[in-house]
């Protein structure tokens, strides 16, 4: 039996303090304009673009600057083709070496890996993230280039270029310098971010349906392919999309190993893995400083702005299509 | 039925087969993907540290081509814009999360905000440190550190929201109501019960968006640009350990080449160590870590 | 059908309420008459889904923490309507406390969380915080187990414990009104009867209304009890009535065990 004693607490039928009010509206008002400030510094970056870029759009139109390859600072003309077309390439490349090997990583992480050894692997991947780009672009630039202009790459210049067909691909001086090496190491950049997105995807699907597939005899390859996948397709495809989206912006990890070639060649020599491209974000990094006309500088931010548009619409419509996948799959 | 037995052992044979080819070459991207982190590393220690001494940290750089001197300047300059740049976007990018998570649920304005946060995370850093030129460098005709402080915290204000935005969304609803149930106003509440709920993990999402913004080069390349020599003008082009390791590695010079492994060295270290203790702050350590949660966004919807 | 006596001096007297959690949608409660009596305790008792839960967060207006509700008719508390858009809500909570179903101290000290309420009220003396933090954790019965370690992480206590904190935090502002939402459900039997106890104490200074779907605990310490089924309020009277002589032939099912 509890025993109560009257410990004298006496009654206030008002609380005391009544200024909470005017705190609580200043509160959120500065909660509104911090959330505010997102689309708003997005609206200024694009208008600020636009601005200094309006003198390169006026003389270079919009079609004929995407489509011309020249570069010439001193007649001032200038083309988007040459960078646009390497930022692309290098990261479809990239894209190309990073998904296998990072719905891999995430296959082994979420189905293979012995309990205690999960942790280590995730971790690894994680660190491999938080890398700064500008250490990958070194390190590609020391260590890895000279492995591949000394073993890599003469070995494919003896046995892959001269295939038919395809032998294209691999024509080239092969001095380390070139996409493959940018794409290598880009791959390399944009997997841990995959693989974790993939591997958080895959974790989302519960076991009841991965045992009910294992339960009609599905062999492992066939539950992931077949249950696993479509289960979080949303997912994988957001993955996907997240990781171009990084590596079109990528400066530093490319800039060391790419040559800043605004002379490639043909479209052929430019489609070599082996060749030197250039793409917007080195176009941009390496000649900002040295752009000594203002027309010069106008297309550079050109450049910027349609990268920009890219990146920006490329994730925006990733995210729609994510949305359309999501309502068709969780009613 | 017999041979029709045999065809059927035979089709379930290969896809057993297909299927444990695939889980060696998935083990295989695995160990490929811990094979180049570990490359990497060693080959920052091992070229870093050899060239580590303590003029490295005190002294400015010595004439190019001659060998000596030190990145002291990158130091310092790094260490004031990284924080300048965290003093700016932390507080701003904690309240926008704020208002995601606490005012803005379900609010068509607040889905728009957060669905558009994700998508500036990737947005490409360069162009960001382009247009932080036009306003904070052009008018002062001079490369600026201080430009450069705004440009990663732009850089980092997305992170930041969301990590605090995914973070109070944790918190179980009736904490807060049995706040509100004691008769507390809205901010109170926020500030005395939500966010503390929250410390760890949003901490968290600050110091990994800090270790993120240090690592950045490609916004300070027109914004803070360069310098050879110590400063704390912040109005001044000021060096940073990210640039000087762009300019130096792609130099002409050995010795160059060499004080670049160095500075990569700390700075990877500085970094890595960031990201394992933030890791280790939430729950010793999980397999989810909340680095990836803000990526992971990217793949959904956010409908609050 | 229902019944529902009257009585004398109500402390909270709910009139014609209907409650809709969207407007437009099916009133979660429908057209509900009843008195809450002072110095009482009133239990509320339903199935699954009857709007009992919903019908106590009313009382203190719980549901404006989320958008699209609508009230209808008169709660009326203190000789004022609270449902009127003039209420002030922080008064309001103040004067009516609550305590939910599952123990939620604040991620700080059981002091900490016992003063909450009090310096929300702008109580910020040490030794008046002190003191009114010792009494409400003497009344909540809990001042034997935690009054050496104050300053402990409230989480460290164990859920009985916990609850009785949350208790205790509720109390040290010193409500009128008291409202429990299944507060027993998630502890053990040994912590269900300590915390049956403090109410059975603590009706002597304010009212308390309980939210419970075990009608044994109903029976053990309500003065009254309210049935609910289906958002509609049944049958009031003494819980002696209730469970002994109920008037509604669906009472009695319930009571009997007929459905869930």
């Amino acid at each position: 039996m509890i025993e109560l004693k009257d410990s004298g607490v006496y009654r206030s039928a008002l609380p005391m303090k009544r200024n909470g009010k005017v705190g609580n509206a200043l509160f959120k008002i500065a909660a509104f304009i911090a959330a505010a400030l997102i689309p708003l510094v997005v609206i200024m970056v694009f208008v600020v673009l636009f601005i200094e870029a309006y003198p390169a759009i006026k003389t270079f139109g919009v079609w004929h600057f995407i489509t011309s390859k020249s570069w010439d600072a001193v007649d001032n003309h200038f083309g988007a083709f040459t960078p646009l077309f390497g930022s692309i390439y290098v990261t479809l490349w990239a894209f190309i070496f990073a998904a296998p090997i990072s719905i891999g990583v995430a296959i082994y992480i979420t189905e293979l890996a012995p309990h205690w050894l999960k942790p280590i692997v995730t971790t690894a991947i994680e660190l491999l993230a938080a890398i700064p780009t500008v250490i990958y672009g070194m390190w590609g630039l020391f260590v890895l280039a000279p492995v591949m202009q000394n073993h890599v790459e003469p070995w494919i210049l003896d046995h892959l270029a001269t295939l038919p067909i395809i032998g294209f691909l691999f024509n080239g001086p092969g001095i380390g310098i070139d996409t493959l090496t940018t794409a290598v190491i880009l791959s390399i950049m944009i997997t841990p971010f995959m693989s974790s997105l993939i591997k958080d995807a895959f974790s989302l699907v519960p076991e009841v349906v991965k045992e009910s597939a294992y339960g009609l005899g599905a062999t492992r390859w066939e539950v992931i392919r077949k249950v696993v996948m479509p289960y979080v397709s949303s997912g994988i495809f957001g993955a996907g999309i997240f990781a171009i989206g990084r590596a079109l912006g990528e400066t530093m990890a490319v800039s060391f190993v790419n040559g800043n070639n605004h002379n490639p060649g043909s479209l052929l020599d430019m489609l070599s893995l082996l060749n030197s491209v250039t793409t917007i974000t080195v176009t941009l990094a390496d000649e900002f400083t040295e752009a000594m006309t203002h027309l010069y500088l106008s297309a550079l931010f050109y450049l910027a702005l349609i990268l920009l548009t890219i990146s920006f619409s490329t994730l925006a419509i990733a995210k729609l299509i994510v949305w359309r996948l999501e309502r068709r799959w969780k009613t | 039925m017999e041979i029709g037995k045999k065809m059927e052992n035979v089709r379930i044979k290969a896809r057993v087969i297909k299927s444990n080819i695939i889980m060696i070459l998935s083990t295989l991207a695995a160990l490929y993907g811990i094979l180049f982190l570990g490359w990497i590393l060693v080959s920052i220690i091992y070229h870093g540290y050899e060239y580590l001494n303590l003029d490295f940290f005190t002294q400015d750089p010595a004439p190019p081509g001659m060998p000596g001197g030190g990145l002291r300047m990158a130091f310092i300059g790094q260490f004031l814009i990284t924080t300048i740049a965290a003093f700016i976007g932390t507080p701003i990018g904690i309240m926008a999360g704020i208002f995601l998570a606490e005012y803005g649920r379900g609010t068509w304005w607040a889905i728009f905000i957060r669905n558009l946060a994700d998508i500036v995370i990737s947005m490409p850093a360069i162009v960001i440190g382009a247009a932080v030129y036009v306003i904070l460098v052009a008018p002062l005709h001079s490369f600026n550190g201080l430009s450069g402080s705004v440009a990663l915290s732009i850089l980092s204000l997305p992170y930041i929201t969301i990590a605090t935005d995914e973070m109070l969304k944790l918190v179980p609803k009736e904490m807060r109501e049995a706040a509100y149930a004691l008769g507390a106003y809205k901010h109170y509440v926020i500030k005395k019960v939500t966010m503390r709920a929250a410390k760890t993990g949003i901490l968290t999402g600050v110091i990994l968006g800090l270790a993120r913004m240090a690592g950045e080069a490609a916004p300070l390349l027109f914004t803070s640009f360069n310098n050879d020599h110590t400063t704390f003008n912040l109005l001044k082009p000021m060096a940073t350990l990210t640039i000087t390791i762009f300019i130096y590695a792609t130099g002409p010079y050995h010795e160059w080449h060499e004080q670049a492994w160095a500075a990569g060295f700390v700075l990877t270290l500085g970094v890595l160590a960031a990201v394992i203790i933030a890791k280790y702050l939430v729950h010793g350590g999980s397999f989810t870590a909340p680095f990836m949660y803000v990526a992971r966004r990217m793949t959904k919807i956010n409908k609050g | 059908m229902s019944s529902i006596i009257a009585i004398e001096n109500a402390k909270i007297d709910i009139r014609n309420l209907n409650f809709y959690y969207k407007k437009g949608l099916k009133p979660a409660l429908e057209n509900i008459n009843m008195p809450i009596p002072d110095k009482k305790v009133t239990a509320l008792i339903g199935p699954s889904g009857c709007g009992k839960t919903t019908l106590l967060r009313c009382l203190n207006r719980m549901h404006d923490l989320y958008p699209g509700i609508k009230y209808e008719g008169e709660i009326i508390f203190d000789n004022q309507n609270i449902l009127s858009k003039s209420t002030d809500l922080i008064i309001l909570r103040s004067r009516i406390g609550m305590v939910f179903q599952k123990p939620t101290p604040f991620p700080m000290s059981i002091f900490e969380n016992v003063a909450f309420g009090l310096r929300l009220m702008g109580i910020n003396n040490k030794t008046e915080l002190r003191d009114r933090v010792e009494a409400a954790i003497k009344m909540a019965a809990l001042w034997d187990e935690v009054g050496n370690r104050l300053h402990e992480n409230a989480f460290s206590l164990s859920g009985g414990q916990q609850q009785r904190l949350v208790i205790a935090r509720a109390i040290a502002v010193n409500p009128e009104v008291l409202l429990f939402d299944e507060p027993t459900s998630a502890l053990d039997p040994i912590s269900t009867a300590k915390i049956e106890e403090l109410i059975i104490e603590l009706k002597k200074r304010m009212a308390i209304v309980i939210v419970t779907h075990n009608m044994q605990q109903a029976a053990r310490i309500g003065d009254y009890t309210a049935f609910m089924y289906l958002g509609k309020l049944i049958e009031f009277d003494k819980t002696e009535t209730i469970f002994t002589n109920p008037k509604e032939k669906l009472t009695e099912d319930y009571i009997t065990g007929r459905f869930g």
